[in-house]
């Protein structure tokens, strides 16, 4: 099962990976990271203006971390806009994928969270540094096999 | 008993972005250090009596049988209160809980006057809320519990993060005091909220032989 973007995509010879529909229907691909900096400014181009969303999550204990990108095409007069789910999975120990802050610029804050909370490496991202935790913080507090420290008002929030 | 504590230790921390030339200089500074615990609004006779500089103590504390031995700073004349300055990017080093506040700086413990240029200094102020009775016995179990603490960072990065683990373990080691019975709170207390615990008889008392025995 393909979706039209997959399509498209296989006609202008561009490498990635079909992932099927979610349950909204939205297509989802997946795309490599050293690929991923090109394919955001083509489809940037190709008019999906509208970075809906970015989070990151863990995908299983040892295994892979993910990006993921909700895009938008936002026309007048349309009431149905395409939307596309983008994932890109980076390997845990060297987790590096570039940034799409220079393609959508309000990725700036949620790249930023996601180095946070999961150390993935923004390439080319203008300020990566922590956001929600103390900038001494160290390790990622949402990765699987985080430990969190035994602080005291932490446990004892009363 | 109406009274801040407060302790003072060098530290070895390293201090990430400070020049070579002032490195250096902490380095002889942690060298040289010497004695002193205060004890703020304290009545002479504990200041007198704690104030004790030992002799030549560099070579010897380390083979010192017991271990926990306090070496605080000693104590400064004429110290004012001074920010970091701006080439440090006025960075305020702290941890705060309740029962602790760690503060990368010189505290004078008779006239409070708070010197953030002495970054190679760690203050502890215990208890400021006055939630537990203090004694110097007890008060000295929680210094000698910070010297080690500090012995065993020594090298680790001065940052928050690294003064929120030294906190976070000395709140533990008062919570087991008070579990211990060494401690008790203080019913004079402004806020009385029992925030390590309610109260309880012989909560930790093991060597009782006659312990109600659990109904089968």
């Amino acid at each position: 099962m393909q979706g039209r973007l997959s399509a498209w995509l296989v006609k202008h010879g561009l490498v990635h990976r079909s992932l099927g529909f979610d349950y909204q229907g939205t297509e989802t691909l997946q795309i490599k990271p050293e690929d991923w900096h090109s394919i955001a400014v083509i489809l940037y181009v190709y008019g999906y203006n509208y970075l809906r969303s970015q989070c990151a999550y863990d995908v299983a204990p040892g295994g892979l971390l993910a990006s993921v990108y909700h895009l938008t095409r936002i026309e007048y007069g349309v009431d149905q806009p395409e939307e596309v789910c983008i994932k890109v999975f980076a390997p845990r120990n060297n987790p590096r994928i570039p940034s799409v802050f220079w393609v959508w610029k309000s990725a700036d804050f949620q790249e930023r969270e996601s180095y946070d909370m999961l150390g993935i490496c923004y390439d080319n991202h203008p300020r990566l540094k922590r956001i929600l935790m103390p900038e001494s913080w160290i390790g990622w507090p949402l990765r699987k096999d985080y430990i969190a420290p035994n602080f005291y008002e932490i446990q004892d929030a009363y | 008993m109406a009274a801040t504590y407060s302790y003072m230790a060098s530290t070895k921390f390293s201090m990430p972005g400070w020049a070579g030339g002032k490195r250096s200089s902490i380095r002889k500074r942690v060298s040289s250090l010497t004695f002193c615990v205060s004890a703020q609004q304290q009545s002479p006779v504990e200041e007198s009596q704690e104030v004790r500089p030992p002799p030549e103590e560099d070579s010897s504390s380390a083979q010192q049988p017991q271990k926990q031995r306090l070496r605080p700073v000693e104590p400064q004349a004429n110290v004012k209160s001074r920010n970091m300055s701006r080439e440090y990017g006025g960075q305020w080093l702290s941890c705060a809980t309740r029962h602790v506040r760690i503060y990368a700086a010189y505290i004078d413990p008779v006239t409070s006057e708070f010197d953030q240029t002495q970054m190679d200094k760690l203050t502890l102020i215990l208890d400021p809320t006055n939630e537990f009775v203090w004694n110097p016995e007890t008060c000295n179990k929680v210094y000698a519990y910070f010297q080690e603490l500090v012995d065993h960072y020594e090298g680790a990065p001065l940052t928050e993060y690294t003064l929120r683990l030294i906190g976070s373990d000395i709140e533990h080691y008062i919570r087991k005091l008070l579990y211990d019975g060494e401690i008790k709170y203080n019913m004079n207390a402004r806020v009385l909220n029992f925030s390590m615990g309610k109260p309880r008889i012989l909560f930790n008392n093991k060597t009782e032989e006659d312990q109600i025995q659990d109904v089968q």
